[in-house]
């Protein structure tokens, strides 16, 4: 029962996180049909500029913020140098351009900061864990799963009353009918690339704490959450939540139950193991679970 | 004064080659495929042994992503799965070389088969997706079975002429020189020569493939697939065969890759950055070309050496080691391409071969 807690709530933290990619992936491509390859880069950015933001002494709650604004603007000066200018060519061509934005941000962050792992400074013991009735469950955890909750909710509230929500909703489900309608959907595309951008770094901060470390290699994380787009849907925002910490919870029971099962096969299963449930899912609904089933016309 | 006769009839569009220009450009060709072992040295011989085996995987990617519009990222899996049974049918049972070059091809066909009809449910986004998924369960397989594929540690390639005996050939009979009337053959050249013919056959083959009514019905199927079925094409053997014949070619292309290295490890090469180097290279070639299909790859793997020496000198980017140089460079390239140039080199060479057909005149 004890490792079952344990699993569940490191899975939840994970999920957490998984979400956190999921919804980055979600709003861009709600917005402009792209699907954004580069985001696992955008995640080691933030990471890598937190780490450096508190090496230069600003205080850890003042350091968050400003690692995450400006990943956001790294986002946004990608959608507006060179994504803005090809809206609308087929799928294939982001698809690729996203890949080699992916690369060309590796090595810019490889070229600053090295290829050395850098440790997560912690405002708390970085190693510290709480006992609840008994089990011990690491802080770093805790506190990225209500990081994680407080950054959905306003994500979700933004999207719901604000202003620009309203506006990247609009521009989101009919850009001419918007662009009609007197909305800068060139400047809503910024904004969502710039959001998009803050919950890549704040997926990337909370990632690279105590059990990993920040170095180049975070960006994987961001393939190992396409699952969770895919089986959640790409157009839903709430699919992608959920299916996130389902995702994050079912890899860390794979990791506990399954993996001593299938013996020398075994052997880091669970890192397929999403893969394979998101490709048996699809089989079923290709459009996944919240995703809207698309009406062709000739 | 126009060079290439205009299309008229049936007959001349299904011609293999059209006008004076190809015809030419062609025994230009030939003549440099004869000429270059004598003139170059050993290491620019396996530069061009490493261009051919791009070539046949971009052949491969070319149908499936160029011809039927099916976007793979999954393209090392198909080449991971040629290259282990390359060798794994070596070490296990000494199969010779030019055996093992067709069921290294008709093996990854089978998985590819065995992936095409899931693989019709999905469309595009989802289905790049999906094949990354594939990379990572080939090779999670190729490493859960280290007795059969060296597992980590990686498995050595030994290439028979024949079904060896214990010292007939052996492992070291296709590696050592030969030595015929005062010319030293050495492996690399004996290399040279099957990947020339292999590439070769491969480019005809999709020349021809392209003329074919395979080729028009997976042309259609990318254009629009139901679109497509109102014509009377059926999107779903199309796409299938699209599959199996990428995936037959792309296991062949493993097994050469495998000869070349002779010596193997999963992961690298065979990870998602190679599925985007060949579609760098399809895009680099021009998308939906046969040309594309020999010049993205021919530029792929000679800039890399190039960028080398000059990087070198650049401030910052001599800190990059060469691998990170070349995908520096490509990722450059491709973004570049991908805004101006969307045709790739294929459309730069029609621009160029426009010009001097309407010298004087400058539309």
């Amino acid at each position: 029962m004890t490792t079952f807690i344990q699993l569940t709530t490191s899975g939840l933290a994970l999920g957490a996180i998984y979400a956190l990619i999921a919804l980055g992936f979600v709003a861009i491509y709600k917005a402009s049909k792209v699907f954004n390859f580069a985001h696992g880069d955008l995640l080691t950015l933030g990471a890598f500029l937190m780490v450096s933001l508190c090496q230069a002494g600003l205080p850890w709650l003042l350091a968050l913020p400003c690692a995450m604004l400006g990943t956001g603007l790294v986002g946004m000066a990608v959608e507006r140098v060179v994504l803005r200018p090809l809206l609308g060519r087929p799928v294939f061509v982001t698809i690729i351009l996203t890949i080699f934005i992916g690369y060309l941000l590796r090595i810019c962050i490889e070229l600053i900061w090295g290829s050395h792992p850098y440790g997560m400074p912690t405002p708390w013991e970085t190693t510290a864990t709480i006992d609840v009735m008994g089990i011990k469950l690491m802080l770093n955890a805790l506190v990225s799963l209500v990081a994680a909750g407080l950054a959905l909710a306003c994500y979700f509230m933004l999207m719901r009353y604000s202003r620009i929500g309203v506006a990247m909703r609009a521009a989101a489900s009919d850009q001419e009918a918007a662009l009609t309608l007197g909305i800068p959907v060139g400047r809503t595309l910024g904004v969502t690339w710039l959001i998009a951008g803050m919950l890549a770094a704040l997926a990337g901060i909370f990632l690279g704490m105590f059990p990993r470390q920040v170095e180049i290699n975070l960006a994987y994380v961001a393939l190992a959450a396409f699952p969770a787009v895919l089986v959640g849907g790409l157009e839903s925002a709430l699919g992608a939540v959920i299916a996130g910490l389902a995702l994050g919870v079912l890899q860390l029971w794979a990791q506990g139950y399954v993996n001593p099962m299938l013996g020398s096969f075994g052997h880091n299963f669970h890192t397929v193991f999403p893969y394979v449930i998101m490709i048996l899912f699809l089989m079923v609904r290709p459009y996944g679970l919240f995703g809207e089933e698309e009406v062709k016309r000739v | 004064m126009p060079n290439r006769p205009l299309v008229t009839d049936y007959l001349d569009d299904r011609k293999i080659l059209l006008g004076r220009w190809e015809r030419r450009g062609l025994a230009l060709l030939g003549i440099a495929i004869l000429v270059f072992p004598f003139v170059a040295t050993n290491n620019w011989i396996t530069i061009a042994n490493l261009t051919m085996v791009a070539i046949v995987g971009s052949v491969a990617l070319m149908i499936l992503t160029g011809f039927t519009g099916q976007i793979s990222l999954g393209h090392a899996a198909f080449l991971a799965i040629g290259a282990y049974t390359a060798a794994v049918l070596g070490t296990q049972w000494q199969v010779p070389f030019w055996l093992i070059l067709p069921v290294s091809g008709l093996l990854a066909a089978a998985v590819g088969l065995a992936i095409g009809p899931f693989a019709l449910r999905l469309e595009g986004l989802y289905l790049a997706i999906v094949t990354v998924g594939l990379i990572f369960l080939v090779n999670h397989v190729l490493l859960s079975f280290p007795d059969v594929t060296g597992g980590v540690g990686g498995i050595a390639v030994p290439i028979y002429y024949w079904f060896a005996e214990e010292n007939n050939g052996g492992l070291t009979g296709f590696t050592e020189s030969w030595h015929i009337a005062g010319l030293e053959i050495t492996f690399e050249l004996k290399l040279y020569a099957l990947f020339v013919v292999l590439s070769l056959a491969s480019v005809f083959g999709i020349r021809n493939l392209v003329r074919s009514n395979i080729g028009r019905a997976m042309m259609a199927v990318r254009d629009h697939d139901l679109a497509a079925a109102v014509m009377g094409v059926n999107p779903a053997r199309t796409k299938i065969i699209a599959f199996g014949l990428s995936s037959f070619f792309a296991g062949v292309a493993g097994a050469m890759f495998a000869f070349q290295q002779q010596f193997l490890t999963v992961e690298p090469p065979f990870n998602l950055l190679m599925s985007v180097q060949y579609i760098a290279m399809i895009v680099l070639g021009g998308v939906g070309t046969v040309f594309g299909a020999v010049a993205g790859p021919v530029a792929f793997v000679v800039l890399s050496p190039i960028m080398e020496t000059v990087g070198r000198h650049l401030p910052y980017i001599s800190e990059l080691n060469s691998s990170q140089q070349s995908t520096l460079l490509f990722a450059l390239l491709v973004i570049g391409f991908m805004i101006f140039e969307p045709l790739g080199l294929y459309g730069i060479w029609l621009r160029i071969k426009r010009y001097f057909m309407a010298w004087p005149f400058s539309y």
